[in-house]
């Protein structure tokens, strides 16, 4: 019933978030921004979940982990696929270093401070919390380079300079994943040895479905079969994690790296029958953290303006140092720290994997703050790329150009 | 197979497991499709590989798979069921109806009847061996008798279906096969529910006819209302949006499936109306349904039918097995004789291959065999037992023979259709 329960209201909000009238940009701009985000998904979670209105009890949300699980397999699969080991090859070192230089500033910004509170408050070890700020600055460091691309694909961006942003806003993913590999050695049985021997596992495993999968597609040709083998790998890999209790969404990514470094025109394949389902899948998703959030944790909400405010601190100064790294490399944006603000799905990927992992108050709580951290990114990102595009020259618009956009999975 | 057994010994690792549902989903995918091409190179239907690969997976074989697993997937059979019934009823047009109608309802009345008397009959003379049958007083054992021989006349609309769609068979043997099956289930549903009010009377609680004749009503009539409303839907949304159809189709299916059985609709007849009313009222919008559900129904057949293996109770062989056979060939025979007997004259493949691709059982029998257990706790579950020990060996051979009346009737067109199961 509550698979049903789920689905129907993910219909309806569909629905409602595909009706231009009802979300005008030029009317509800904040609405449309977190309609085209998938954020007004988390907001609707987030109300109709236990802790506001309870139209899903937590006993619902127990039994749709596999939906959870289905997810994050999902969104590790298609993370991996863009590891694209040419591309990484030909990029140059300052592109690296730029990425690190934003992603790294913003996370130690958010991990060093946070980690105070969440020692005094808890009363737990201090390496338990250390691992949960670490969590809250992975999830800090990540960007969304959505406004970038749609900057540019409405000609208000250069598009070269977009591109760049997009660029460094993908690269952060390796920071957050790094990170949330990490807080799950540290946190998933509070032995390091053993959390390392669960990670490698999850790894394993991704490996292994990503051999497969390269193996099974390699010689299909039907296109239903394609996407059939597809599904049910990326089923098996998030399943397979989920029953074992390990990560999903880094045995996914895994899975996607190993398909993108053995699977040549295959990989190409696979990413478009995924292609397919991303959407919906990351929409429950969302909605499904959303529903997870305990909105009436006084101490998440304290600590909110922090993660926020020395995220967006973070990300800006982070931003200079990268214009600083990549100078004659590549072609950013004046303001570039600017452009970074808004925070995208991965942020809420991390924090559903950690939650359904290392279970308890203090991962709840990490949930809670990026969860609500990212609606309110997403809302100052919109402001924030303002004075990027202020900054701009006007650049010329793309042909093949929706006037309107949808911004995609905005990870 | 061996990442799946490799998965499974990683599970000692960790003493407390998580979910398997996803892990089942994923497996029996990925076994299903590619046991169906096996099967396929070997001559036999693919949903003969589907099922075998997910008796050999699932718990009660390999046990590669958890129960656990394989329960949590019960949602995908509804789903599965609604979308071939949507498929089904697209190819109802009301010229078809018109042709063979009354001599299919003529023919499947028969062999309902002829198939009932001669289960009932074996069924009441096994009360001496059979354990729930024996402590009972005549009447209630005669009653009992009855509702399990209708339940065991029940056939498969879903296995015939989906092996025509497979073989992408054309022509007037066919027309008349899946017209028979899907009357046959609509009158199984109209005797079960009588079947049902008079064991319950026999067992002291009075014969409510109102409520019985109600609930039989709703379950038929309502379905079709709802269906017809979910036709309209469908084709606003064809008519107005018309984006990633296949994908709505399954949404839509899913929630007709779930929300029909909260209702106690038939999920069946439901999409079937559905269907039917849109290939009616819209000759191109049917065929344009047809064509998305072949494009996304693969994975969902393929993991229904190998769902539906990994859940065969084989243990349940050991126990009930003789009655079950016997009962099996009984049917068998009943079944051919009655088409021997009574199918029309004029197409003489309808006398010899007809019988063929009335032996499969497989969804509406589960669903009722279960709603025995849930409204009769005090003898229920043993008769689901038999039951399902019966459809463990329908569904082994019945897809097979379905597919030898569609080759023997010269009808099938491809080796090969697009999707399909």
């Amino acid at each position: 019933m509550q698979a049903l329960l789920v689905f129907l209201i993910v219909a309806a909000l569909s629905l409602l978030a595909s009706s231009r009238s009802l979300l005008d940009p030029g009317r509800f701009p904040a609405l449309a921004q977190l309609a085209a985000s998938g954020l007004l998904f988390l907001i609707f979670g987030a109300l109709l979940g236990p802790s506001v209105l309870g139209v899903l009890s937590p006993r619902n949300l127990d039994s749709l982990r596999p939906l959870m699980a289905l997810g994050l397999g999902t969104g590790g699969v298609l993370l991996g696929l863009n590891l694209e080991p040419r591309l990484l090859r030909l990029l140059p070192r300052p592109v690296y270093a730029a990425a690190l230089a934003h992603a790294g500033t913003a996370f130690l910004f958010v991990a060093l401070p946070l980690s105070v509170p969440l020692l005094l408050s808890m009363g737990l070890r201090p390496l338990v919390a250390v691992g949960a700020a670490a969590l809250l600055g992975a999830a800090a460091s990540l960007s969304s380079g959505h406004f970038a691309v749609l900057g540019y694909r409405n000609g208000r961006l250069e598009r070269a300079r977009g591109l760049g942003v997009a660029l460094l806003t993908m690269m952060d993913d390796a920071v957050g994943l790094g990170v949330l590999a990490l807080g799950l050695v540290l946190g998933v049985t509070g032995n390091a040895a053993e959390g390392l021997g669960l990670l490698a596992l999850a790894l394993l495993l991704g490996v292994a479905c990503g051999a497969l999968l390269a193996f099974l597609t390699y010689s299909l040709k039907d296109l239903a079969e394609q996407t059939t083998v597809t599904l049910g790998m990326v089923a098996l890999v998030g399943g397979a994690a989920a029953y074992l209790r390990l990560s999903s969404l880094l045995a996914g990514v895994a899975c996607g790296a190993t398909l993108a470094l053995m699977g040549g025109r295959t990989a190409e394949r696979v990413s478009r029958a995924l292609s397919r389902v991303e959407r919906p899948t990351y929409l429950v998703l969302v909605f499904l953290v959303g529903s997870q959030i305990h909105a009436r944790d006084l101490s998440a909400w304290a600590l909110l303006p922090a993660f926020v405010g020395l995220r967006f601190l973070g990300k800006v100064l982070g931003g200079t140092f990268a214009q600083r790294l990549t100078q004659g490399v590549l072609d950013l944006p004046p303001r570039f720290g600017y452009a970074l603000i808004s925070q995208g799905g991965l942020a809420l990927c991390l924090v559903a994997e950690y939650v359904m992992l290392v279970p308890g108050s203090l991962s709840q709580r990490v949930l809670d703050v990026v969860a609500v951290g990212a609606v309110v990114n997403e809302m100052l990102a919109h402001g924030a790329f303002r004075h990027v595009l202020a900054a701009e020259p006007r650049a010329t618009p793309m042909r093949d150009t929706p006037p309107t956009g949808d911004a995609g999975v905005a990870a | 197979m061996v990442l799946l057994a490799a998965i499974t010994q990683a599970q000692a690792v960790r003493v407390d497991a998580g979910t398997p549902v996803l892990l089942a989903a994923g497996a029996l995918l990925l076994c299903g499709l590619f046991a169906g091409k096996v099967a396929k190179g070997l001559g036999l239907p693919r949903l003969t590989g589907y099922l075998l690969v997910g008796v050999a997976v699932g718990p009660y074989a390999l046990g590669f798979i958890p129960n656990a697993g394989v329960k949590g997937l019960e949602l995908v059979k509804g789903l599965a069921v609604s979308l071939i019934a949507l498929v089904a009823g697209t190819e109802l047009h009301l010229g078809l109806i018109r042709r063979v109608g009354a001599r299919v309802a003529l023919l499947c009345a028969a062999v309902c009847g002829v198939t009932f008397a001669v289960c009932f009959g074996a069924t009441f003379a096994l009360k001496p061996v059979l354990p729930f049958l024996s402590p009972m007083t005549v009447p209630q054992a005669l009653a009992v008798s009855a509702l399990l021989s209708t339940v065991v006349v029940s056939f498969s609309p879903t296995v015939t279906i989906a092996i025509v769609q497979e073989t992408a068979a054309r022509g007037p043997f066919t027309e008349f096969l899946m017209a028979l099956v899907i009357i046959g289930d609509l009158f199984v549903m109209v005797a079960f529910g009588l079947a049902a009010g008079v064991t319950r009377a026999t067992f002291g609680n009075g014969l409510d006819l109102p409520a019985l004749v109600g609930g039989v009503g709703w379950e038929l009539f309502g379905s079709v209302a709802v269906g017809c409303l979910l036709a309209v839907a469908m084709l606003l949304y064809m008519r107005g949006v018309n984006r990633e159809l296949p994908l709505f189709l399954v949404g839509l299916s899913f929630a007709a499936a779930e929300g029909g059985a909260r209702l106690h609709l038939s999920p069946l007849l439901v999409s079937l109306a559905a269907g039917a009313l849109i290939a009616n009222l819209d000759e191109r919008e049917g065929r344009r349904i047809h064509h998305a559900i072949n494009q996304a129904g693969l994975p969902v057949f393929a993991l229904f039918f190998a769902a539906a293996g990994a859940g065969l109770k084989l243990d349940a062989l050991v126990t009930v097995g003789p009655a079950a056979l016997l009962l099996v060939a009984l049917r068998g025979l009943a079944i051919w004789g009655a088409c021997r007997r009574f199918a029309p004259a004029e197409d003489p493949r309808l006398k010899r291959y007809l019988w063929m691709g009335l032996i499969s059982q497989a969804g509406v029998t589960f669903g009722l065999a279960a709603l025995v257990s849930r409204t009769f706790p005090s003898f229920g579950p043993q008769v689901e037992v038999l039951i399902v020990a019966m459809i463990t060996a329908h569904e082994l051979v019945g897809p097979v023979l379905t597919r030898r009346a569609l080759l023997g009737s010269g009808e099938i067109r491809a080796e090969e259709a697009g999707g399909g199961a």
